[in-house]
């Protein structure tokens, strides 16, 4: 026993202490959160605006299309294109999308952890956009048409009658796509970012013991993780206690 | 068109069609109607006669695929019309309610005024406090719509709706999603309006309330009218040998 702490002691020492490597994984954290952090409100931005083109283009495009103007066919365009975004982001994985910005798109630039955090944030923003639209189209329709017969525009509509309602029943699935979104950033490193887990990954490569820099990252993710889970739980019995 | 309208008739309907699947089913197939001022007029059918597409077609809930709809001698179906300004005319309760469950009852009432007509919130207030206590329920302002039975929800629905200052109300089955012993609290508050003056266009199938209220029984079959009179006319003297299987299915 006695002996397998000191071999603990020595391997913790080796990865960490020594030649100041913990400083890797502070780094590493560091990075990590700022492309969740960044891509999240990149995600949060692209969601709303594509959830809302969406949802807009299908509740009212029999209005539209009754009177076709240069209006309906400039929708039906942006409409399309929002299609076709959220198509090819979910239909990829994120790891060739950000092999595809950083060696194509932005083949110039070595900015890496920039053009980690807007890959991150426009794979994001498609799921983000579908979350939303779904929590819209969930709204009982009958919602849509009392505030319509009592006046109000299909704007004033969303915003005091359906989007309060809408923001409800999304926010636990919301919290989830960013947890999820924690994680994702994990695969930064194939772009030369030393994020946590490359820089778990840099210090197995450098002391050749992959134990304790690689459970020390699962810790670390592990902690935030369940750290933003309880706050996610939190928020969602504050919701459930607002709503009679 | 609009010169040929009598001049107190409020809506004035024109060869209304709505076709759904290119043409193959007609829900309305050419409806011509008109409503007078202070009028009250009960629209009967049987199911899929296409009566709550006409009621919802009034304030373009339904967009018709052909015809025009006369409100105060503006099409509203046609184009460049703001649609917005006539609903706040045009008051309309739904079968199931739609109330807004994330608002007050007073909330629920007086956003609208509040938004769309600018008033203060201690005159929307004042207002709503008034109906409330016409219908009798002043002591559930506070309360959520989860916390109401049925026939309490539709009474504030429509009162919701009256808080605009509606020139006409419509009624989509009022009480057809309420249990029984409900319906008529509601049905009251709605012959109260009646004998107010409201101009009132009701779908439904209380044929009680149709004989009581109603100044004019519209009866709807395969997306036309078939037949239409007083009370009298339609339910004890039926022509038209649908109008008699009708009622001899419902009476």
């Amino acid at each position: 026993m006695q002996a397998w702490f000191a071999d603990f002691k020595a391997d913790f020492k080796l990865n960490f202490i020594d030649a100041a490597r913990w400083k890797w994984l502070v780094e590493g954290l560091g990075n990590t959160l700022k492309i969740t952090f960044f891509s999240l409100l990149i995600g949060l931005v692209l969601g709303i605006v594509v959830a809302a083109v969406r949802s807009t283009y299908d509740k009212n495009q029999e209005a539209m299309a009754k009177h076709k103007g240069v209006g309906y066919y400039v929708f039906a365009v942006v409409n399309a294109v929002c299609k076709l975004y959220l198509t090819v982001i979910r239909g990829t994985p994120v790891v060739v999308q950000l092999l595809i910005m950083y060696f194509i798109i932005f083949a110039t630039s070595r900015n890496d952890v920039l053009i980690a955090t807007i890959a991150f944030g426009i794979n994001s923003g498609a799921y983000v956009a579908e979350i939303l639209r779904g929590g819209i189209m969930s709204i009982d329709n009958g919602q849509f048409e009392a505030g319509r017969s009592l006046g109000f525009n299909y704007v004033q509509t969303m915003i005091y009658i359906i989007i309060p309602q809408v923001f409800k029943s999304v926010l636990p699935t919301l919290c989830n796509e960013f947890i999820v979104l924690l994680k994702e950033t994990s695969v930064a490193g194939y772009v030369g970012v030393v994020d946590l887990t490359k820089a778990g990954d840099l210090i197995r490569g450098r002391t050749f013991s992959a134990f304790m820099p690689l459970i020390a990252v699962a810790l670390i993710y592990l902690v935030l993780v369940v750290v933003l889970t309880s706050l996610v739980g939190v928020l969602e019995r504050r919701l459930r206690r607002s709503e009679r | 068109m609009s010169d040929k309208m009598n001049q107190d008739s409020v809506i004035c309907v024109c060869g209304l069609k709505k076709h759904y699947k290119g043409g193959v089913i007609k829900a309305l197939d050419g409806v011509n109607a008109e409503i007078k001022r202070g009028e009250v007029v009960v629209v009967i059918g049987p199911s899929g006669s296409g009566k709550s597409t006409f009621l919802r077609s009034l304030n373009m809930l339904e967009i018709p695929s052909e015809g025009q709809i006369f409100v105060n001698g503006v099409d509203i179906a046609g184009k460049g019309v703001n649609i917005n300004e006539h609903r706040q005319k045009m008051g309309m309760v739904f079968q199931h309610f739609n109330l807004f469950p994330h608002m007050t009852i007073l909330k629920n009432m007086t956003i609208a005024p509040t938004t769309l007509l600018k008033k203060s919130r201690e005159e929307a207030e004042k207002k709503a406090m008034e109906l409330l206590e016409v219908v009798g329920l002043s002591d559930r302002a506070l309360a959520y719509p989860s916390q109401l039975s049925g026939g309490q929800k539709q009474r504030i629905a429509i009162v919701r709706a009256l808080c605009m200052e509606p020139d006409v109300m419509l009624f989509d089955e009022p009480t057809s999603a309420l249990d029984p012993e409900m319906v008529g609290e509601v049905l009251d508050v709605m012959k109260k309006l009646a004998k107010q003056g409201m101009t009132m266009i009701v779908v439904t199938h209380e044929m009680g309330f149709a004989r009581e209220v109603a100044d004019r029984v519209i009866f709807m079959d395969a997306g036309v009218i078939v037949e239409e009179g007083t009370p009298t006319e339609i339910f004890d003297n039926p022509k038209s040998e649908r109008l008699q299987g009708f009622l001899a299915k419902v009476l």
